[in-house]
């Protein structure tokens, strides 16, 4: 009895070891850097994803193309209008998040849409998700949505094994304008196709200096390879690792937001894009990365310069360890 | 970090002033109000009606001098009314007696004096007072009457018990000795015993007199006062029942006057008489805090819930159980960090499950959401906009509700007759979700929101369907002011919520 108790500890830690590794927890997220250094009037920059591709396009931060944008019901039916030219697109709820309501069409022929894990639908299909999208099903909080209809990203040969279908991506954390912490996101079999770690995607910390692998989970727990793909994914590095950190550190001039999560893709040809940004970026970075966030932060509080500008924001994480 | 601590020290301060005003108020209706924390508590309430007759002389100017019972003892008054028209009234306070006063009448009158009287526990039947006048004894006419006599006391002495209980059960023997037959008038109404009573303990040198009064026993119509006699022993006097001779003033008797002074004097005025009627009601706390508050004068009572009609009540009472709930909610999202559907919704199921009952709400809501999922996985196929969707779940669920009441009445399965007790739109949402979950991140994690979902309402509904919870979050409603502080208060809680002690706890583990 005594033992089957001490098993159910194990699955426990005490909160003074989670401190002690500066673990961030939700509510001290909430109350001491969300609620601190996020404006909520500065939300919708980044909750409305049309909105967050002019933005940086304005600043040059690559993006992919878009092709057109669907606003009301009535324009559903001129899809197949917009996308002409396009036999790969992908569509997505300007207001999702966590990768909900995401359509991506890497084949459109002779009326027949292929999505990305293979299966085969209908205009009617199509049809019926973009309604469901404006209606607001994937929004935050139910609001009338925007359908966003962009370019397919190919993503680099780097990555080729690391992911089972899906977009792997790169999810840097940004706090007043440093990436302090980051993770690439690997879709499994499980995750069908998402980036989702709660949905059983594969999270690989990544080493700020260089953009190597640290370490990999999958369901909280270390991992050393892929489950579908069997890529040692100890070998993973991230090319243009400082593209990849300027991206994220530009977010913070063209937003104001103090703490946000920025997620990349690589692409073969354009090199590293910002797919969105997230004004409240989950947790689970520290999982993958084996660190807190929040020592992470009281770093940058007490030894980063202020007033640097992105590039020498990103030189600066890039030359120093702390 | 140090403004945290300034937002904390106030709203510490807040809750310790919360605290404070909760307890006195609490205190204060205890006390005063009579309030309990009991959810039972009823109190008796005796309303004693003594109704005074009397032939008017012509001519002459009436005043009628009641006797009225003394306040503070076993049981207080709540309300006193005169009912005399063209009478003046008034209250002697220091006599205890109530004067009615009146310009010479012709008829036979009619004169009420109604008092409403309520439990008092905490005093005892004893009463303490300065010695009286040692007793007189009284001269024998003759050598023959004080052999008579004597022989009683003898007679009595046989008896078991103290004096006065002695004579009191050797006069009401069955049958009665020769000799007490003998002593005894031949008409032995109440007030005669008791004179006899006094008479012979007069005789021992006991000094007693007569206590009149009303014995409270449900439905009493017009009788005439009950009387005891009260014996002077040691230094107090002990009340004694005139036919059983048990010592002690019963609980349930009104005492309106004892000793020398009259019950009633009717001045200009002949063939008085005086009846008493009795009626017991039971009446909850709250009525009655009201009826003592205003008695005592109190405007305080008028500004709270307990004064509202009862239909206002019932709705606030039942609203005065959603801050413990609402509280609840924040602790199992925000310290033990359980994720929902929906932040309120748990609490909504747990409000209608009161209204079913556990087991039939539970089985109920069961079936709803069952059937509606299935519903909802034909709804998909459809291909219908959200919102036109949503709105056939909201119908397909009304359906539901209304096929399962029929069903449940005709079959006699009462569990089933309670789902209309259901929020229809939060159902219906449920329904929603859980599909769209269903869809999106698989089965298990719709299951496993849904199962979150309604733990979260079991234990919710646990602490607000106790009766006694119920009951203090509504005679005691100041404490949802404590309750926002700590809602507040939680606010500002930073720590590790309980769930992310085990999701973070790989970050612990040694490599």
């Amino acid at each position: 009895m005594f033992a089957s108790l001490k098993n159910i500890f194990a699955f426990f830690s005490m909160p003074q070891k989670l401190r002690a590794k500066g673990v961030l927890g939700m509510n001290a997220r909430n109350y001491f850097v969300i609620g601190k250094y996020n404006k909520r009037s500065l939300y919708p920059l980044v909750d409305d994803k049309v909105q967050t591709k002019k933005l940086a396009n304005g600043i040059n931060i690559n993006t992919p193309h878009m092709i057109g944008v669907i606003e009301h019901q009535y324009e559903v039916k001129d899809l197949l209008k917009i996308v002409e030219g396009h036999d790969e697109f992908v569509i997505k709820p300007a207001h999702g998040s966590q990768g909900k309501g995401v359509l991506v069409i890497k084949n459109y022929q002779d009326g027949i849409f292929t999505t990305a894990s293979g299966k085969k639908l209908h205009f009617n299909d199509v049809y019926q998700h973009i309604s469901n999208l404006l209606s607001g099903l994937y929004s935050l909080g139910g609001q009338y949505d925007v359908a966003l209809i962009e370019e397919l990203v190919h993503f680099s040969d780097a990555f080729q094994n690391f992911s089972y279908q899906g977009i792997p991506d790169v999810r840097v954390i940004i706090y007043k304008g440093y990436p302090i912490m980051s993770m690439m996101r690997l879709a499994t079999k499980e995750s069908d196709g998402r980036a989702n770690l709660h949905q059983g995607a594969v999270g690989v910390g990544l080493d700020m200096q260089t953009g190597k692998a640290v370490q990999a989970v999958s369901h909280n727990m270390p991992i050393l390879i892929h489950p579908d793909t069997q890529a040692d994914l100890m070998t993973l590095k991230v090319p243009f690792w400082r593209e990849h950190l300027l991206i994220g550190s530009q977010a913070y001039e063209m937003t104001g937001l103090g703490y946000m999560g920025a997620d990349i893709v690589l692409d073969k040809e354009r090199g590293p894009m910002m797919l969105e940004l997230n004004a409240r970026p989950g947790l689970a970075v520290q999982i993958a990365n084996g660190r807190g966030l929040k020592e992470a932060i009281k770093k940058v509080d007490k030894y980063y310069p202020q007033n640097l500008n992105a590039e020498e924001r990103v030189d600066f994480v890039l030359n120093n360890r702390f | 970090m140090k403004k945290i601590f300034s937002v904390r020290g106030i709203l510490g301060l807040f809750l310790l002033l919360a605290t404070i005003y909760a307890s006195v108020a609490t205190y204060y209706k205890i006390k005063h109000w009579g309030f309990s924390y009991k959810p039972t508590e009823r109190s008796d309430v005796w309303t004693v009606d003594a109704h005074i007759s009397f032939q008017p002389i012509a001519g002459q100017p009436i005043e009628v001098s009641l006797a009225s019972p003394s306040v503070g003892q076993k049981y207080k008054i709540l309300s006193e009314d005169v009912v005399a028209q063209g009478y003046t009234s008034e209250k002697n306070v220091k006599n205890n007696r109530i004067i009615m006063k009146s310009k010479p009448r012709k008829n036979v009158q009619d004169l009420y004096y109604r008092i409403m009287l309520y439990d008092n526990a905490d005093t005892k039947g004893k009463i303490y007072e300065t010695a009286p006048k040692k007793v007189e004894k009284p001269k024998f006419e003759d050598e023959y009457q004080e052999g008579q006599i004597m022989d009683l006391l003898a007679l009595a002495d046989r008896k078991e018990g103290s004096s006065p209980q002695r004579i009191i059960r050797l006069l009401n023997e069955e049958p009665l000795q020769p000799e007490v037959d003998a002593f005894l008038p031949v008409k032995r109404t109440q007030q005669i015993m008791a004179e006899k009573i006094i008479y012979l303990l007069a005789v021992k040198g006991i000094t007693a007199r007569v206590v009149r009064g009303v014995k409270l026993s449900e439905n009493k119509r017009s009788t005439p006062a009950d009387l005891m006699v009260e014996a002077y022993e040691g230094s107090k006097w002990i009340p004694y029942n005139i036919t059983t001779g048990k010592a002690g003033l019963p609980k349930d008797f009104i005492t309106f006057q004892r000793g020398g002074v009259s019950l009633l004097d009717v001045t200009g005025g002949e063939n008085s008489q005086i009846r008493f009627s009795v009626v017991k009601s039971v009446i909850s706390s709250f009525k009655m805090a009201g009826r003592r508050a205003k008695y005592e004068d109190s405007r305080l009572f008028d500004y709270t819930i307990y004064n509202l009609p009862s239909l206002e009540q019932n709705v606030l009472k039942w609203l005065m159980i959603f801050p413990l709930g609402i509280m609840l909610v924040v602790i199992l999202r925000n310290i033990i960090g359980i994720q929902t559907m929906g932040t309120f919704t748990p609490m909504l199921i747990a409000m209608s499950l009161v209204k079913t009952g556990f087991v039939s709400g539970f089985i109920c809501f069961t079936l709803i959401v069952g059937f509606g999922l299935l519903i909802r996985g034909w709804l998909t196929r459809l291909n219908l906009l959200l919102v036109p969707r949503i709105s056939a779940v909201v119908i397909f669920v009304i359906v539901i509700m209304q096929m399962l009441t029929i069903f449940g009445y005709q079959l006699d399965y009462k569990i089933l007759a309670t789902a209309a007790f259901f929020p229809i739109i939060i159902t219906a949402w449920i329904i929603e979700r859980a599909s769209i979950t269903w869809e999106e991140e698989g089965a298990r994690n719709a299951t496993k929101q849904i199962v979150n979902t309604l733990l979260v309402a079991v234990v919710t509904y646990f602490v607000i369907s106790s009766t006694y919870i119920r009951h203090i979050m509504f005679a005691f409603n100041e404490w949802n002011i404590v309750i926002l502080a700590i809602v507040m208060l939680l606010g500002t809680y930073t720590g590790y919520r309980l769930s992310e002690l085990k999701r973070f706890a790989p970050l612990t583990k040694e490599k």
